[in-house]
């Protein structure tokens, strides 16, 4: 929506989230997840999502198994955890906590 | 002529030319730089290693095994640079600038593939289904409705699909098949802009109101209920030689003897322009629907409307019965094969867009195969139908 190098904070700090919630839908590739991102503001690439994802992993949010693919090697096929679902839950709230906040102030 | 070098990318040998190597080297080290401090370090370079070498098998055909400098370049763009929560503000910021510029890059041709993942059968559905854009449950259901429509052709058709579409193995092929948004919105917009001309004036309901009207007609004159009458006359009468049934099928036979053979010509006649022009009697098929795709739902639309004429006509030799069976069957064969060569005739000779098609028939018919080899290709169910193309 617009390109202001003021909101690039916003747009990274709300990835990790994004990911969370596109994760919490459904098992996921990487490459789903970019795919899913590309038409957004949010559009990604591999350089900077597989050491997010090793991030989330470490913080025990999301969880991947190895599916075997026809050639090539295993993927990784991703899974929210309990405790990424609840951080997402947690997201969410705050999320429309802010978003009452900035309209409130408005007034 | 420029020096290859031979890499492995997570188990996966490449040849890449020297100066692609040297950038690929420096990608690698920064990103080595990047995650020094980073726990899953080796994990994370494998990941990327393996990205990278999904991304270069693109780039690979059986005649083209080196990459080039500007191939790798296009790669690591694609893949951005690699950063951590440790790096630069600064730093974050024009790397965060970069990837809104790269996705046009990364907009892959969107490619049918069979998706595994999810699949009941060998995944040709999932990938149809990623491929528009709509839930697999949909198509299941189109497939299953159309293996009974067409009498179990369709389950032909479908072995034809699992054999020809290759399967998504790497990451970059799921992302590929999935490819950017197509949906019935953006059909619907684009007939709509098609007819903007007179979408809102009367012209336009009255040309809607015409259609719906021609469709009711059909749909009347419908075989089934040809079908179905004669049989309950015919029941009526069953114990004398029914001689009103006889009647009429003398009349129905011919009747629709040539409405098949119509049928037939308006069929060949639609799949030859669909082909050659990319339209139906004036009516330009959307671009992001493929070739072949257009072909196959005119096949649907043939069979679905010349199956019930076939079941009326055998309705018609079984229920006037007895000996007269082979007579009345051989009568029609013959009327059909008559109309259908009487329109032939005429066509050839008093249209000359046939006349044309006819004179030029090998470069037309070339046109027509390149036409369809090439939707192919550019879905990507290239594997089995190039060989074929090439043996031709």
């Amino acid at each position: 929506m617009t390109n202001d190098p003021k909101f690039n904070p916003i747009r990274k700090g709300l990835l990790e989230f994004l990911i969370l919630q596109i994760i919490s839908a459904d098992k996921v590739y990487v490459a789903d997840m970019m795919s899913r991102l590309q038409d957004t503001d949010f559009a990604t690439q591999e350089g900077t999502l597989y050491p997010l994802l090793s991030k989330l992993r470490r913080e025990e949010l999301v969880d991947y198994e190895w599916q075997e693919s026809g050639s090539g090697p295993p993927r990784k096929y991703y899974k929210l955890t309990a405790k990424g679902k609840s951080q997402l839950a947690e997201f969410k709230d705050y999320w429309a906590y802010l978003n009452t906040t900035i309209n409130q102030l408005g007034r | 002529m420029n020096t290859v070098i031979i890499i492995n990318l997570n188990g996966n040998a490449f040849h890449l030319e020297e100066r692609g190597f040297e950038s690929l080297r420096a990608y690698l080290e920064r990103a080595q730089a990047q995650l020094k401090d980073n726990p899953d370090k080796t994990e994370i370079m494998a990941d990327l290693e393996q990205a990278i070498a999904d991304k270069c098998a693109h780039f690979l055909q059986p005649h083209k095994n080196v990459l080039s400098v500007d191939e790798i370049e296009d790669v690591l763009k694609q893949m951005g640079p690699v950063e951590t929560d440790g790096a630069q503000p600064s730093q974050n910021s024009a790397a965060c600038e970069q990837p809104r510029a790269a996705t046009s890059h990364w907009d892959t041709p969107k490619r049918l593939y069979q998706i595994r993942e999810g699949a009941m059968i060998s995944g040709v559905c999932t990938g149809i289904a990623a491929y528009f854009n709509v839930d697999v449950t949909i198509v299941r259901i189109l497939f299953v409705a159309l293996a009974l429509l067409t009498g179990g052709i369709w389950i032909l058709v479908y072995i034809a699909m699992m054999l020809v579409i290759p399967f998504a193995n790497t990451d970059e092929e799921h992302a590929a098949a999935a490819g950017a948004p197509f949906n019935a919105q953006e059909v619907i917009d684009r007939a709509k802009k098609h007819y903007s001309g007179f979408k809102d004036s009367k012209e336009w309901r009255r040309h809607w109101r015409q259609q719906r009207r021609e469709w009711r007609r059909r749909w009347h004159d419908g075989a089934y209920w040809w079908a179905h009458n004669l049989q309950r006359n015919v029941h009526q009468f069953s114990t004398h030689p029914a001689y009103g049934a006889q009647l009429i099928a003398g009349l129905l036979i011919p009747f629709l003897a040539i409405l098949s053979a119509v049928v037939f010509c308006l069929w060949i006649v639609a799949v030859v322009q669909l082909a050659s022009s990319g339209t139906i009697f004036g009516w330009t098929v959307p671009a992001s629907m493929p070739v072949w795709v257009s072909i196959l739902i005119l096949i649907f639309i043939y069979s679905a409307i010349s199956q019930p004429l076939r079941h009326a006509r055998r309705a018609i030799y079984f229920n006037t019965g007895g000996y007269n069976y082979s007579w009345f069957a051989a009568l029609d064969g013959l009327l059909a094969l008559g109309v259908l060569a009487l329109v032939c005739w005429f066509s050839y000779t008093h249209l000359p867009q046939v006349h044309d098609f006819f004179q030029h028939f090998n470069e037309n018919w070339q046109t027509m195969w390149n036409n369809i080899v090439d939707s192919f290709r550019r879905t990507g169910v290239a594997i089995g139908l190039n060989r074929i193309a090439e043996s031709v």
